[in-house]
């Protein structure tokens, strides 16, 4: 039986804390390169390679530990998450020896897809053909690897249904990117650091943007979804959710706010999951085409359209990567990597912030007003909304204002703290959402959509014609004019 | 808050159910859920008559499909006082 009675629930069994104890203990490891001791530079990462030149160490390295051969490296990584997933799987109370083969092979897919997208004539640059001694690439940066994780991810999910089932267990796109964003966190601590003012602007431009867009989205889609396709009050205020503010997690709070039975949110995540995978696939390369020049801009509309975390993280990261490729291609300019992520990331976390407070409003609402007065005196505890809190912004945050700390009071010590943290944010972070996107394709099975006609019209019409095009107004309202630091 | 009673919650699909080592009771609302659980508290004699008894109603996230467990962990928790 798993419930929520003191404010501590749920601490050691839920995957929301167990990405913040992941996060954590990578970023203390990464801390201590204050002391000049390095915990984490076993972690193995990617470099660019030419087809015909393979070799473990032309496609491999160390982060830290350079003397190490790269496959010892790759394996201490595997045998490091290996033993900390398990532990969070045990914690859990998942089947861990299914989690543990489903892990291992989700790990070894990730990194043979990692190791091929790094290959020059998916990932150079025009400016390092010279480089590679290559004469054509499709210059798609990191954004390659990412591509190929999601498609193969989505063909074992839609075309080996019994292998996806089996590898269901450790197949955590939530877990994966919430982790890597308590890894985020660090990177925008160490922005912070390099450019405080631009940083903190991104946070209140993104606040703004997703509160106003909160108080557009949510009537107008609930006011369709009752007044043209008829749902009950109850389905149109969880599909209004779901659709939205921020995906699954939004229509389980809201169900829950307003005491729906559970299978109402249950059919409307199916949809909201595959849906956010079409979302994903389609809006990176849409907006890197229209607005090539508002690369902020574009990561908040991101945060704001796309649903649940995993996809949102994932489709940023690919925004970022492409976005980044193209102003090479198309300015001669490289902007510095993660500030897209960053917009997409950062009002995706305030929309997760609100939602409690949203919930608990809306919880308000429905007891005392809307709902049939019963044998009782029924009150809504002020604790429901840290119970519906996601646990991994605390993370998320921790890892920032450490890194702001250091900055503001430790400036000395700026340098060295820097050694550890660009170990977990670089190439742990990206492992993360390489994982991430894996696994999210692994779950999604777009056959789930049979018999949900009149749901997936809404839902289609809602995003496309409502959400997107207000989300990107109002990205444009608060950002524009933001652009990433331009580097070299 | 402080309450008499702790109950876990559940709905198996046609009824919502509350559950505690001594007590059980159903109902497809929460109104009728209430209703029974006053008759099925009274019955028990733990609570005398005519007292007013808190109760906490904590959902049982368990019986929400494991996969979808990774978006939320929690569902709600009601708090209610019933006159027996």
């Amino acid at each position: 039986m798993s419930m929520n009675r003191k404010w501590y629930s749920g601490m050691l069994t839920t995957e929301d804390w167990w990405a913040v104890w992941l996060g954590l203990i990578m970023l203390f490891a990464g801390l201590t390169s204050i002391w000049g001791v390095d915990l984490v530079g076993w972690m193995a990462k990617t470099q660019t390679w030419v087809w015909g030149d393979f070799s473990w160490q032309n496609v491999l390295k160390p982060s830290g530990y350079k003397e190490w051969h790269p496959l010892l490296s790759l394996f201490v990584t595997y045998l490091v998450f290996t033993a900390l997933t398990c532990l969070g799987a045990w914690a859990m109370k998942l089947n861990v020896k299914k989690f543990f083969l489903g892990w291992t092979i989700i790990f070894l897919i990730t990194w043979a897809v990692w190791i091929i997208g790094h290959e020059a004539h998916f990932k150079a640059h025009t400016h390092e053909f010279e480089k590679y001694g290559i004469t054509w690439s499709l210059s798609l940066g990191g954004g390659f690897s990412y591509m190929l994780a999601l498609l193969v991810g989505l063909i074992i999910g839609n075309f080996f249904k019994g292998f996806a089932a089996f590898l269901s267990e450790a197949a955590k796109p939530e877990w994966f990117i919430k982790t890597a964003i308590v890894y985020l966190g660090i990177k925008i601590g160490i922005m912070t650091m390099q450019d405080s003012s631009k940083t903190m602007e991104l946070a209140i431009a993104g606040m703004g943007a997703t509160f106003v867009a909160y108080l557009l989205f949510w009537p107008i889609v609930y006011t369709v979804a009752r007044k043209i396709f008829r749902l009950s009050r109850a389905a149109a205020a969880v599909l209004s959710s779901g659709i939205s503010i921020c995906g699954v997690s939004a229509a389980i709070a809201t169900a829950g706010a307003i005491r729906a039975k559970p299978i109402l949110p249950v059919m409307v995540s199916v949809l909201i999951v595959v849906f956010a995978m079409v979302e994903l696939v389609i809006l990176p390369g849409f907006y890197t085409y229209i607005s090539p020049d508002q690369p902020i801009v574009n990561g908040a509309a991101m945060g704001m359209t796309v649903k649940t975390d995993g996809a949102d993280g994932a489709a940023g990261a690919i925004l970022d990567e492409l976005m980044r490729a193209n102003a090479v291609n198309q300015f001669g300019i490289v902007w510095e990597e993660g500030w897209i992520l960053s917009a997409a990331v950062m009002t995706k976390i305030w929309i997760d912030v609100f939602l409690g407070v949203w919930a608990f409003i809306l919880a308000l609402v429905w007891v005392y007003n809307v709902e049939q007065k019963t044998a009782g005196h029924s009150t809504v505890p002020v604790s429901e909304i840290w119970h519906r809190f996601p646990k991994f912004v605390v993370g998320y945050f921790v890892a920032w204002f450490i890194y702001l700390g250091i900055a503001m009071f430790l400036p000395d010590m700026i340098e060295a703290a820097k050694q550890g943290a660009n170990i977990v944010q670089s190439p742990m972070r990206k492992m993360m959402f390489m994982l991430t996107f894996v696994s999210i394709g692994i779950i999604t099975d777009f056959s789930k959509l049979k018999g949900m006609g009149r749901l997936t019209l809404l839902y289609a019409i809602a995003l496309f014609l409502i959400i997107a095009p207000i989300a990107y107004i109002v990205a444009w309202i608060f950002h524009h004019g933001m652009m990433p630091p331009v580097v070299g | 808050m402080k309450t008499d009673i702790d109950m876990s919650l559940v709905h198996d699909g046609h009824q919502w159910i509350v559950r505690h080592p001594t007590v059980k009771a159903s109902g497809q609302d929460f109104s009728a859920l209430d209703a029974n659980l006053v008759h099925a508290l009274r019955s028990n004699g733990q609570f005398p008559a005519g007292t007013s008894v808190n109760v906490f109603m904590g959902f049982d996230f368990d019986t929400i499909p494991t996969w979808l467990r990774q978006y939320a962990s929690h569902y709600f928790n009601r708090y209610v006082s019933l006159e027996l």
